[in-house]
C-alpha cells in the first residue's frame, strides 16, 4: 500500500517538512531526512531546485538557488534518495517543477521515483487540466500526483479537483507565493472547512505555516500542515532544534 | 470525468478537429486507418502536448512497438492482439489491453489482464483492432471491473456516447468508425463526439485550452488558474464586440498615429540590387515601437474585467514605456518590473517610465534580465491577483496571452497586407521581423500565415554567435520545455535549468519563445534564423544612413537577415521588413559600441 494512504488513518495531525534537496550540499540530505524522521513528522516533501521557481517565496527561491550552484539536479537527487539504506519509515514526497521532469522524461521520472521508494509528486505548474502530462505514468508506479487547490480556486474547479484527489490534498493558505506570514485570516479557516468537507482524502494547509498561532488557528479544519520555508531557514542557520516545538504542536494528540 | 480518445486518424484537419479529446489513436496495424511511424510522427506536430498519442498494435513484437514508441513519440500503447503478459509487461509506457466482449465469460477474461487500462470493443469481423459493432453494454453489470481502468469502444458515437457513460461510468471512450462518413473521418462528427461527452460534465470549466500544435498551454500555479480562466472568458467576450473593436482602434489612430506607413526603400533597395524593400515602420508609433499596440488592448480588456492595477515587465524598456504611457492615459495603477542588467543599459526608459508616474521595480535575481522580470511579474500576479492584470508584453506566458497578444499585434500584418496590395497589387515574396518573444512577428505573420507563397523569416539574435553560450537563438538552439505558464522552446540544460540568454539587444535577450512560433517552426511555416551582435549594429549603420531611419537594435536584426536574403532576391520580387522600433532607447549602446565611427 502507498505510505499516503495510512496518514489519515492514524487520527493526529500530520506534519509535512519540506526541504530544498541539495542546500548546503547532497550530502546533507540524508541527515536532514533522517532528523526529521527522528524529530517526529508524518512526511518530508522533497524540493528539487529550478531556476524560476515563480510559486516560491525569496526563502525556498534562496535555498534553491543554493542548491543550483552545488551542481544540484532531478537526476542527482534519485539517485541519492536510491543508495540510501537506512529505513525510511515516512513517505516522502518529490517536490518540483515540471521543466526538469520534461527534461528528464516523464515516464523514467515516475520509475526511477517509484526506485527511489517515493509516494507522491508535487509538480505545482501542472495544473489539473494537463496532468494528463503525468497521471498515467506515476499511476503506473503506485505513485500519488497530490494536487494544490487555493483561496482563488472557483467551487466548480474545486469540486472537479477534489474528485479525482488522490494522497492528500495541498491547500493553499495564501493568494501568494510560498513564504513565512504573520496572520491567517478567517476567509482562511472558513476555506479549509469547504475543503475538507468535500475532499475525500486528507486536507493539508501549507504556504506560510511557520508558528505555533498558525498551526492553533487552523488546527479544527485541517488534517495537517506543510511547513517550508521556516524549516528551510532553519536548516541554513543551523538552528533547525528550533523548529521542534512546532512539529510537536501539530503532532501532539490533543485532547480538549 | 471520462476521457475521449479518438482512434485510427490519418490528416491533419482530423487531428485539428481533435483539439479538445484526451487521446488519439494512430493505427499502425494493417488496418484501412493504418499510418506509418513517420506519418504519425508528422501528425503529432499538431497534438497538445498534454493529450495522449496512443499506438494501436495486433501481434507487433517489442522492437517495433518500441521503434514506433519512440519514432512518433507515444504516450501510451493499445494491444489488440493476443500479446502475452510478458509483452504487455516489458512495455515502458502504460499500456492498454484491448478485449472483444461477446459473452460474460469473454468478461472474465479481461479481468486477469496485467495492463494498466482494459478496452472493451464488440468483436471483430473485418479487421482486428475494431469493428464498430455496438457492444452490449449491459455484460458490463456486476462484472467487477474497475471503473478508472476501464476503456469503453465499440459502435460508439455522438448519439450513443452519453448512455455507454452513462452505464459503465469508464476511465475514457474510444471511438473511429462512429465519427466517419463514408469510411473517412469527418471534422463535424469528431467535435460533436468531443461536445457530446464534455459539455455536459463539469469538465465544461476545466479543460485544457490554448495549444498551437503542442505548444503553449496553462502552466502555472493554481492560484493563478482562476485569472487566467477570467482573462480567457473576457478576452473570447471581447473579440466578438465591436464596440471594443471601435475603442481599440480609437485610440490605435487619435492616439498612437496609426496607420503607419509601409515605405518605400529606395536607397537600400538600389544597394542591395535585389527585391524591392519596402518598411513597415512601427518605429513611428508613440512611444517608439511595436509594443504599444498590445499595451492598449490590454489595458481596454482589464478594465473592462473592472481591474485599474497593472503589472508588467520589461526587458529594452519599451514594453515598460509603452505600459506605463497607457497606465497614465487611463489613470491607471503601474508596476514595472525590470531586470538589473537592462535598467543600467536602458536608463532612459526608465527615467521615461518614472517620468510617466510608473513604479519601477529592479530585479536582481537570476540573470537580471527579462526572463527574472517576468518571474517577479508573476509573483506579483499570484499575490495581488484580485484586483491587478498582468499586461504581459510578448507573446507569451498561458493562454491567452500569446493568441492575445498576437489579435492586438495583427493591425501590423493586416495594414502591412492591405498596403502592399494597394502599391503593387500582390502579396510581397518574403516578410522579416526580428523575434524576441515573438509580438512584432507574430503580429507581421499572423495575417500572412494562409498565403503560402509569402515566405516568413524570423530572426532571433545570436548575440556572440550560435556556437558560443552567448546568445538567445531559442528556436535555433533550443528544446522543448515549460516556462512562464506556456510549453515553448527554451534555452537549457541537461537537467532542465533554463540558461541565460545574452543579446546586445535587451528585447531579444530572452531564453524563450513564443508557443505559436515553436509550432510555426516545427511545422515550416515560418523560417527561423539568427544575426550576430556584430550584424545587427553594422545594420544599424547601413538603415541610417541609406534610408534616415534609425532603427531599434531589435529591429535592426531582421534589417540585417534582409540584406542577406536580398542577395537572394531579383529585382521582380518584393521584400518587407518589420522596422519593430527606433532607434532613441539604444543611443548610448551606439555611441559606446560604435565610437569613432566615421
Ligand atoms: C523595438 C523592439 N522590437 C522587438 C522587440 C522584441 O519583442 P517581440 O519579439 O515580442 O516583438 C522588442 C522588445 O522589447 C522591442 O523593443
Amino acid at each position: 500500500m502507498n505510505r499516503l494512504e495510512q496518514l489519515k488513518s492514524t487520527g493526529n495531525k500530520a506534519f509535512v517538512a519540506y526541504i530544498m534537496a541539495g542546500d548546503g550540499g547532497l550530502d546533507r540530505l540524508k541527515e536532514q531526512v533522517q532528523y526529521l524522521q527522528t524529530a517526529g513528522v508524518t512526511a518530508i516533501e522533497i524540493g528539487i531546485p529550478f531556476s524560476d521557481p515563480v510559486a516560491d517565496g525569496p526563502t525556498i527561491e534562496a535555498a534553491g538557488n543554493r542548491a543550483l550552484k552545488q551542481g544540484v539536479t532531478l537526476q542527482k537527487v534519485l539517485e541519492e534518495l536510491q543508495s540510501w539504506t537506512f529505513q525510511v519509515e515516512i513517505p516522502l514526497l518529490v517536490m518540483t517543477y515540471l521543466n526538469p521532469v520534461l527534461k528528464f522524461g516523464v515516464e523514467r521520472f515516475a520509475t526511477e521515483c517509484g526506485k527511489a521508494g517515493v509516494s507522491g509528486v508535487i509538480i505545482p505548474d501542472l495544473p489539473f487540466e494537463h496532468k494528463q502530462l503525468v497521471q498515467p505514468y506515476v499511476d503506473k508506479e503506485g505513485i500519488k500526483l497530490i494536487q494544490l487547490v487555493t483561496l482563488t480556486t472557483t467551487d466548480a474547479r474545486l469540486n472537479d479537483i477534489l474528485s479525482e484527489a488522490e494522497g492528500f490534498v495541498y491547500a493553499v493558505t495564501v493568494k501568494g507565493i510560498t513564504g513565512s506570514r504573520d496572520e491567517m485570516s478567517e476567509e482562511v479557516k472558513a476555506f479549509m472547512r469547504k475543503v475538507r468537507e468535500k475532499s475525500p482524502v486528507p486536507v493539508y494547509a501549507g504556504f506560510g505555516i511557520s508558528k505555533s498561532s498558525h498551526v492553533e488557528m487552523l488546527r479544527d479544519d485541517v488534517d495537517g500542515f506543510i511547513v517550508g520555508s521556516a524549516i528551510v531557514e532553519a536548516f541554513n542557520d543551523d538552528r533547525i532544534q528550533e523548529i521542534e516545538p512546532l512539529i510537536h504542536a501539530v503532532t501532539a494528540s490533543h485532547s480538549i | 470525468m471520462t476521457k475521449v480518445k479518438i482512434c485510427g486518424l490519418k490528416e491533419e484537419q482530423h487531428v485539428k478537429a481533435a483539439k479538445r479529446a484526451d487521446a488519439i489513436g494512430f493505427v499502425f496495424a494493417p488496418s484501412k486507418r493504418q499510418v506509418t511511424i513517420e506519418q504519425a510522427a508528422e501528425l503529432a506536430k499538431h497534438i497538445p502536448a498534454d493529450t495522449d498519442k496512443i499506438g494501436v498494435f495486433v501481434n507487433a513484437s517489442l522492437k517495433e512497438i518500441e521503434d514506433t514508441i519512440a519514432g512518433v513519440p507515444l504516450t501510451m500503447v493499445q494491444l489488440h492482439g493476443d500479446e502475452p503478459d510478458e509483452l504487455v509487461q516489458a512495455i515502458q509506457v502504460p499500456v492498454i489491453q484491448a478485449f472483444s466482449i461477446r459473452t460474460k465469460e469473454d468478461v472474465g477474461k479481461l479481468k486477469k489482464s496485467q495492463a494498466d487500462y482494459i478496452l472493451v470493443d464488440a468483436p471483430g469481423t473485418e479487421y482486428r483492432g475494431g469493428s464498430g459493432n455496438v457492444f452490449d453494454w449491459s455484460l458490463l453489470d456486476g462484472a467487477d471491473i474497475d471503473p478508472s481502468r476501464l476503456i469503453v469502444a465499440g459502435g460508439l458515437n455522438p448519439g450513443n456516447v452519453h448512455a455507454a457513460i452513462g452505464q459503465t461510468a469508464p476511465y475514457m471512450v474510444d471511438v473511429s468508425s462512429g465519427v466517419e462518413t463514408d469510411g473517412r473521418k469527418d471534422t463535424a462528427k469528431i467535435q460533436e463526439f468531443i461536445k457530446q461527452v464534455k459539455d455536459d460534465s463539469m469538465e465544461q470549466t476545466i479543460e485544457k485550452t490554448g495549444f498551437f500544435g503542442k505548444y503553449g498551454g496553462q502552466f502555472v500555479p493554481e492560484t493563478l488558474m482562476k485569472a487566467v480562466k477570467e482573462l480567457e472568458d473576457a478576452y473570447e467576450a471581447v473579440k466578438e464586440d465591436p464596440e471594443f473593436h471601435k475603442e481599440y482602434h480609437h485610440y490605435l489612430s487619435e492616439y498612437v498615429g496609426r496607420e503607419q506607413p509601409l515605405t518605400f526603400a529606395k536607397r537600400m533597395t538600389e544597394a542591395l540590387g535585389g527585391p524591392k524593400i519596402y518598411l513597415k515602420r512601427e518605429d513611428l508609433n508613440h512611444t517608439g515601437a511595436h509594443k504599444v499596440n498590445n499595451a492598449i488592448g490590454q489595458a481596454l480588456l482589464a478594465m473592462r474585467m473592472g481591474k485599474r492595477k497593472i503589472v508588467a515587465e520589461t526587458g529594452a524598456g519599451q514594453h515598460g514605456v509603452a505600459t506605463a504611457t497607457i497606465c497614465a492615459l487611463f489613470d491607471l495603477e503601474c508596476v514595472i518590473f525590470m531586470g538589473e542588467e537592462d535598467i543600467k543599459r536602458q536608463q532612459l526608459n526608465v527615467f521615461r517610465m518614472k517620468l510617466l508616474g510608473a513604479r519601477v521595480e529592479s530585479v536582481t535575481k537570476g540573470s537580471a534580465t527579462l526572463k527574472d522580470a517576468v518571474n517577479e511579474a508573476l509573483r506579483y500576479w499570484v499575490s495581488n491577483v484580485e484586483d491587478t492584470h498582468y499586461l504581459i508584453g510578448s507573446a507569451l506566458g498561458p493562454h491567452p496571452f500569446p493568441t492575445m497578444v498576437r489579435d492586438f499585434q495583427s493591425v501590423i500584418g493586416e495594414e502591412t497586407k492591405r498596403q502592399i496590395l494597394d502599391k503593387e497589387g500582390r502579396l510581397p515574396d518574403a516578410i522579416l521581423a526580428c523575434v524576441g518573444g515573438g509580438s512584432n512577428a507574430i503580429g507581421m505573420f499572423y495575417p500572412f500565415i494562409k498565403d503560402k507563397d509569402v515566405q516568413l523569416i524570423g530572426v532571433e539574435a545570436a548575440g556572440e554567435g550560435v556556437d558560443t553560450d552567448k546568445h538567445a537563438a531559442t528556436l535555433t538552439k533550443g528544446t522543448e520545455g515549460v516556462l512562464h505558464g506556456a510549453l515553448m522552446k527554451l534555452l537549457q540544460d541537461d537537467a532542465g535549468q533554463v540558461q541565460e540568454a545574452h543579446s546586445i539587444s535587451a528585447g531579444l535577450d530572452y531564453p524563450g519563445i513564443g508557443p505559436e512560433h515553436a509550432y510555426l517552426a516545427d511545422i515550416g511555416r515560418v523560417e527561423y534564423r539568427s544575426i550576430t551582435d556584430e550584424e545587427a549594429l553594422a545594420a544599424v549603420i547601413s538603415m541610417s544612413r541609406l534610408e534616415g531611419i534609425i532603427p531599434a537594435l531589435e529591429s535592426a536584426h531582421a534589417i540585417a537577415e534582409a540584406e542577406k536574403q536580398a542577395k537572394t532576391m531579383t529585382a521582380d520580387q518584393i521584400l518587407v521588413i518589420c522596422v519593430s522600433g527606433r532607434g532613441d532607447k539604444d543611443m548610448a549602446t551606439y555611441a559606446e559600441k560604435l565610437e569613432g565611427l566615421s
